[in-house]
C-alpha cells in the first residue's frame, strides 16, 4: 500500500501477550523457538512484518499469518532467518558428513559403487561445490573413492549460475586463501570461478520435489542435503516432499535439513540419528525399523 | 578427481491418464508394499480415487505407505477424503489417531460442516481431538463454535483443549465464556489457570 | 521438605515436557521451574527425540495423543536408542484413564501415569521422586 513520504503509518501497538501468541504460532508451525534475551529481536522483526503488510493491528495482521496470506508464513520465516548462501554454511554438516555418515554409508556398498550425493535445492552451487571442496579438503579416502555429486533446483536461473561457478568474495568468506587458491580462478572482476574441472564434475538439474514423477528420475542416493525449502512448504506440500525424498534415498540414507528446521515439522518418515557434530535423518533400513 | 557424473534421466512423457489411473488405482490392493507405496505417491489428484484410497488405508499395516495414503487423501482434501480420515479419530492406536489429527487440520475449509457434531460427540476423546481440527479456522468462526462449547461442556480435559485453541485463535468475544469456565472449574486443576492466560491474551483483541 | 531444600535438591535436574498444548507445557513449565527444575520443551515425539538425543534430561514428561508422533510411539523410539538415553525417567500425561491405556504406557517404557488435568501439586511431587530430587 503506497503511502505519501508525509504520511508516515502509526506505530502499531504490540503487547506481551500478542507477542506470546506471535511466538508460540511461530514455534508450532516452524519449531523456532527464542530465549528472552533474544525479545527485542523478535519484537522488531514482527513490527516489520506489521508494516510491511500495512496491516492496521497486530490482530488483523496475525490473521494474515494464519491463513498465508499473500505467503506471509514465507515473508516471516525469511525474516527471520539468514539467508545468504555461502560457500561451507552449516560447516558442522559437513563435518558430520565425513566424520560420521560416510563411514556408515560405505559399511552398505560395494566398493565398486559410487557415493551418491545430492543438493536440492542448489541454488547457484555454493552448497553442491562446498561438497566437493570439503570432501577433497577433509576426507582421507577421498580419491578411493567414485563420488556421484548432483545438485538440483527449479530455478534454471539459479542452475545456469551455478554452472558458471563465479562467485564474489562474500560467498568465499568461510574459505582459506589457500583453499580458494586451490579451487578457484580470480575472473579479474573482482569474482572467482570454480575450476573446470571441478564445474564438470558436478551434474545439474531442474527439479521439483513435490512433483513426485519428476523425482522418480532420483534414485539411491547416499546423503541428501535439502536445507531450507522444506519450511516454506504448506502441509501437504512437505508431506509429499518428504515421501519423494524417501523414495529418493537408498534404504539407511541421509538427509540433512537446514538448521532452523526440523523433522518434527515436515514427516514421521525419518530416523532421528544424533552425530556429534549433528543431528540428521536417516531413511530406515527396513520398514519393521521404522519408529 | 574423484568425481563421476552420471546422466539423470529425462522427465518420462506423463502416460495417457485414464488407462494409467486404473492400473494405479488396482496397485493399491498389490501384495507388494513398495508397490502400494508406489500407487499411493501417484494418487491423490483426482476426487473419484478417494473410496479406493479409503479401503486401502483401512486395510495398510505398513506405516509408510499408510502415511502416503493419508497425504494422498489430504490432497484431494474434499469431503469425502475428511469422511474417510474421521474414523481415526476413534482409533486404538495413537499413532493413527496422531495421523488423522494431522491430516484433518489441514483441511479446514472440508472439515468445517463437521465440526459441530464432533463437538457433541459422546466421547469426549473425539471431542478433545475435534476442538483441536478448529485451530485454522477464521477467527469469528472458530471463537463462535468454542465459545458454544465452553458454555455446555462438563468434561475438564474438553474445555482445556477448547481454551488452547481459543488461545491462539479467538478473539476479545470470548472472553465472558472463559471466565464462565473458570468459574465453573473453580478447583479443578489446570482449568482455571488456562481459562487465565486465555483470557489475558485476548483481551486487548479487536472482535 | 521445605522451599529452599527442594529449590537445591531442584538445581541442575532438567526436564522436558513434551506436549502439543503451549498451555499445558506452560502450566508444568511454571510449576517446574519455580521449584527450582530447569525446562525445555517439545510439541511433539519426533521433536522430544532431538532434544532428548541432543542435551542430558533427568525425566521427560509427556503426553499421550500428538500429532505426527504420539507419545507412547516416543517411548518405544527412546526405549531404544543410544544407552545413556534409553533409561530416561518417564512420566505420561493423559486424558485416557482405562486399563488398557495404563497397559499400553507400561509396555511403551513409562515409569509413571497421571491422568489430565493434572495439579502443579502431583506433578512436582511425581518430577521430585522421579529425577531423584526428593529425599
Amino acid at each position: 500500500m503506497a503511502r505519501s513520504p508525509a504520511q508516515k503509518p502509526p506505530a502499531v501497538h504490540i503487547t506481551q501477550d500478542d507477542v506470546q501468541r506471535f511466538c508460540e504460532f511461530l514455534y508450532r508451525r516452524t519449531g523456532m523457538m527464542f530465549s528472552d534475551e533474544k525479545r527485542y529481536y523478535i519484537d522488531r522483526r514482527l513490527a516489520e512484518r506489521i508494516a510491511a503488510t500495512g496491516s492496521p493491528s497486530f490482530q488483523a495482521y496475525f490473521a494474515r499469518l494464519r491463513s498465508d496470506t499473500d505467503h506471509e508464513i514465507e515473508h516471516l520465516v525469511n525474516a527471520f532467518t539468514v539467508n545468504e548462501t555461502y560457500f561451507y554454511r552449516e560447516e558442522h554438516q559437513l563435518r558430520c558428513m565425513t566424520t560420521d555418515l560416510l563411514d556408515r554409508i560405505l559399511r552398505g556398498k560395494r566398493p565398486e559403487e559410487p557415493i551418491r550425493i545430492w543438493s536440492i535445492p542448489c541454488s547457484s552451487g555454493e552448497e553442491p561445490y562446498s561438497i566437493a571442496v570439503w570432501l577433497m579438503e577433509n576426507w582421507s579416502e577421498v580419491d578411493s573413492y567414485n563420488i556421484e555429486i548432483v545438485g538440483s533446483d527449479i530455478d534454471t536461473r539459479a542452475l545456469r549460475a551455478a554452472a558458471d561457478g563465479i562467485y564474489g568474495e562474500r560467498a568465499l568468506m568461510r574459505l582459506s586463501r589457500d583453499v580458494v587458491a586451490r579451487y578457484f580462478q580470480p575472473t579479474g572482476s573482482g569474482e572467482y570461478q570454480i575450476d573446470p574441472g571441478l564445474r564438470n564434475s558436478i551434474q545439474f538439474t531442474r527439479a521439483n520435489l513435490v512433483d513426485g514423477q519428476d523425482m522418480a528420475r532420483y534414485r539411491g542416493f547416499d546423503l541428501v542435503f535439502c536445507r531450507n525449502v522444506l519450511i516454506y512448504f504448506d502441509d501437504a506440500s512437505r508431506r509429499s516432499a518428504a515421501e519423494n525424498l524417501y523414495d529418493c534415498l537408498r534404504p539407511g540414507g541421509y538427509i540433512c535439513l537446514g538448521h532452523s528446521e526440523t523433522m518434527s515439522r515436515i514427516s514421521p518418515l525419518f530416523r532421528v540419528c544424533r552425530f556429534s557434530d549433528a543431528i540428521v535423518y536417516q531413511r530406515p533400513e527396513a520398514d519393521d525399523a521404522a519408529e | 578427481m574423484p568425481f563421476v557424473k552420471r546422466e539423470i534421466a529425462k522427465p518420462a512423457k506423463p502416460a495417457a491418464a485414464d488407462s494409467n489411473e486404473g492400473s494405479v488405482l488396482a496397485s493399491l490392493r498389490s501384495s507388494d508394499p513398495e508397490v502400494r507405496w508406489g500407487a499411493a505417491r501417484a494418487l491423490g489428484h483426482r476426487a473419484d480415487e478417494v473410496p479406493l484410497l479409503a479401503a486401502a488405508l483401512a486395510a495398510e499395516t505398513v506405516e509408510r505407505v499408510r502415511e502416503a495414503m493419508i497425504t494422498a487423501l489430504m490432497r484431494i482434501g474434499d469431503e469425502a477424503s475428511v469422511t474417510a480420515l474421521l474414523p481415526y479419530l476413534r482409533a486404538q492406536d495413537a499413532g493413527l489417531r496422531a495421523a488423522a489429527i494431522e491430516a484433518l487440520q489441514a483441511l479446514p475449509d472440508a472439515i468445517s460442516p463437521f465440526v459441530t457434531a464432533l463437538l457433541k460427540d459422546d466421547d469426549s476423546d473425539v471431542r478433545i481431538l475435534a476442538s483441536e481440527l478448529v485451530r485454522n479456522m477464521p477467527a469469528a468462526e472458530a471463537t463462535r463454535i468454542l465459545c458454544d462449547l465452553l458454555a455446555r461442556e462438563q468434561h475438564a480435559n474438553v474445555c482445556a483443549a477448547a481454551i488452547d485453541v481459543l488461545t491462539e485463535v479467538g478473539t476479545r468475544d470470548a472472553v465472558p465464556a472463559l471466565r464462565a469456565c473458570a468459574a465453573r472449574f473453580e478447583g479443578t486443576p489446570f482449568v482455571p489457570f488456562a481459562a487465565s492466560i486465555a483470557i489475558a491474551r485476548l483481551s486487548g483483541t479487536e472482535t | 521438605m521445605p522451599q529452599n531444600d527442594r529449590a537445591a535438591a531442584a538445581s541442575g535436574k532438567r526436564i522436558l515436557v513434551v506436549d502439543d498444548s503451549s498451555l499445558v507445557r506452560l502450566y508444568c513449565r511454571d510449576a517446574l521451574e519455580q521449584a527450582g527444575f530447569e525446562v525445555e520443551q517439545a510439541i511433539n515425539g519426533i521433536e522430544a527425540l532431538e532434544k532428548v538425543l541432543a542435551q542430558p534430561f533427568d525425566l521427560v514428561i509427556v503426553d499421550v495423543n500428538m500429532p505426527r508422533m504420539d507419545g507412547f510411539s516416543f517411548l518405544r523410539a527412546l526405549r531404544r536408542s543410544a544407552p545413556d538415553v534409553a533409561t530416561l525417567p518417564a512420566l505420561v500425561i493423559s486424558t485416557e484413564a482405562g486399563e488398557l491405556d495404563l497397559d499400553d504406557a507400561r509396555a511403551a517404557g513409562a515409569n509413571f501415569y497421571l491422568v489430565k488435568p493434572v495439579s502443579q501439586i502431583d506433578l512436582l511431587r511425581h518430577a521430585a521422586v522421579l529425577t531423584g530430587a526428593s529425599t
